[in-house]
């Protein structure tokens, strides 16, 4: 322990990153010696409070623009010409094959819903898997989360309990979908498995739908178009276990929707 | 095919690109076009990944390049233009801090703080104590012997030390030169 302690190898050991021989030789100085033991503490809370004031950037929803850019390149060249025909051919074999009919192709055609199902898995994907930033307001202000939701969507939402069913909520963020605001809940299970419940008011003349079931990923999804919003409710749990608990928020939301707006 | 959808792991990927885009560039809108620029030249050199390394590390790498090319290419439009064209424009920080999304006030001023810096030192930062990379991955990243990761780093957290004791600065939103 002859080598004089430089700054760089002072903040390497502090970041975990010294070489171990001389990691050893550090840490003995260090015991021997507050000022030093100080410094590296100092820098230990200087990256925490940096991670912890960056991180608040990660929240904030995907621009649309930057959604299109995620997407593969289309093919170059003579599949250009075909692409229209192509993509209709390909939601007719995958309506098909997972037992829709072909009014599902036409109402992705001109615009929905399996395109939100889809959005709805990924955007699951995204957050659900996100262990430190899941939501952006917290269920302990169920009632201020609510009511944002309910003013950015322009129509009413309510957070259906799930305890019955062994969720219980987490919280919810605003999420970008399809040019329109789209409102995520997110519950939690003992078992650290998560659902989300996404939620978007529908133009006028959108059809209503029974329950569809979707798989994206791995994350299965149930929506539905109720009352002129869609709605889908994503995990990565069986199939069955999803459509008990869709029906259970589903019987909560008619029941919200049927109590007069003052009840809340 | 025509109804792709977004990569799931670079929709995963976007919100940390964003945020060292805007570290790089000190501003939202151009942060933003950084990423776009990025996942662009992705989707182009989506071969020279290799499959089962970390994607996030090769597309900081990809964005760096996007970002260092872009700045020299700017800085040769402008000395056709003028000579004064020293400084590093675009680069002064202008991220408004908004207060809703951050619990205390000390760190919104930390940000402040961490915008004062190069931008050398400011991605350094992001790389080694936020996003927690290995030296020798950021060394890949930034193209540089990791001797520099080192220095820079170590600077850069003496620099935000010492502007932490010694001028407690009034909290500007948007600093212009």
């Amino acid at each position: 322990m002859t080598r004089p302690i430089t700054d760089e190898e002072l903040t390497a050991y502090a970041d975990g990153q010294l070489a171990p021989e001389r990691a050893a030789a550090l840490e003995a100085a260090i015991a021997a010696d507050a000022a030093l033991a100080e410094r590296v503490a100092a820098v230990r809370a200087q990256s925490a409070a940096l991670r912890e004031g960056f991180d608040a950037w990660l929240g904030e929803p995907i621009p649309s623009r930057l959604l299109a850019a995620a997407v593969p390149p289309a093919a170059a060249g003579p599949w250009r010409a075909w692409r229209p025909f192509l993509a209709l051919a390909a939601t007719l074999v995958l309506g098909l094959a997972t037992g829709w009919f072909a009014r599902d192709a036409l109402l992705e055609r001109t615009g929905t819903p399996t395109t939100f199902a889809r959005s709805a898995a990924f955007t699951h994907a995204l957050y659900a898997a996100d262990q430190r930033r899941p939501v952006e307001v917290g269920a302990n202000e169920e009632k201020g989360l609510v009511t944002w939701l309910t003013r950015r969507l322009g129509v009413q939402v309510h957070a259906p309990d799930l305890s019955s069913v062994g969720f219980a909520l987490v919280g919810g963020r605003l999420v970008a979908g399809h040019e329109k605001p789209t409102a995520l809940l997110m519950y939690e299970n003992a078992e650290k498995q998560r659902l989300t419940l996404q939620w978007r008011r529908n133009d006028p003349g959108v059809d209503e739908t029974a329950f569809r079931y979707a798989i994206e990923n791995g994350v299965g999804v149930f929506y539905w178009i109720e009352a002129g919003c869609s709605y889908a409710l994503s995990g990565r749990v069986d199939r069955a276990q999803l459509l008990a608990i869709a029906r259970v928020v589903y019987g909560q939301l008619a029941a919200a929707q049927a109590r007069p707006p003052a009840a809340n | 095919m025509g109804d792709a959808l977004p990569h799931p792991e670079l929709v995963a990927a976007i919100p940390r690109l964003r945020r060292y885009a805007r570290v790089l560039t000190g501003e939202s809108t151009r942060a933003d076009d950084l990423v776009q620029d990025t996942l662009a030249r992705a989707w182009e050199k989506r071969r020279l990944w290799q499959a089962g390394t970390d994607l996030r590390a090769w597309l900081f790498t990809v964005m760096h390049n996007v970002f260092v090319n872009q700045r020299a290419l700017a800085r040769r439009e402008a000395l056709n233009v003028s000579i004064d064209a020293e400084g590093d424009a675009g680069e002064v920080w202008q991220i408004p801090v908004r207060p809703a999304q951050l619990v205390r006030v000390e760190l919104a001023e930390l940000l402040e703080r961490v915008g004062r810096l190069p931008a050398e030192q400011r991605e350094v930062l992001l790389l080694a104590a936020v996003e927690e990379m290995k030296y020798e991955e950021i060394a890949i990243v930034l193209d540089v012997p990791i001797g520099t990761v080192m220095s820079r780093l170590s600077r850069a957290r003496e620099k935000l030390r010492r502007m932490e004791t010694d001028a407690p600065a009034p909290l500007r939103m948007v600093r212009r030169p």
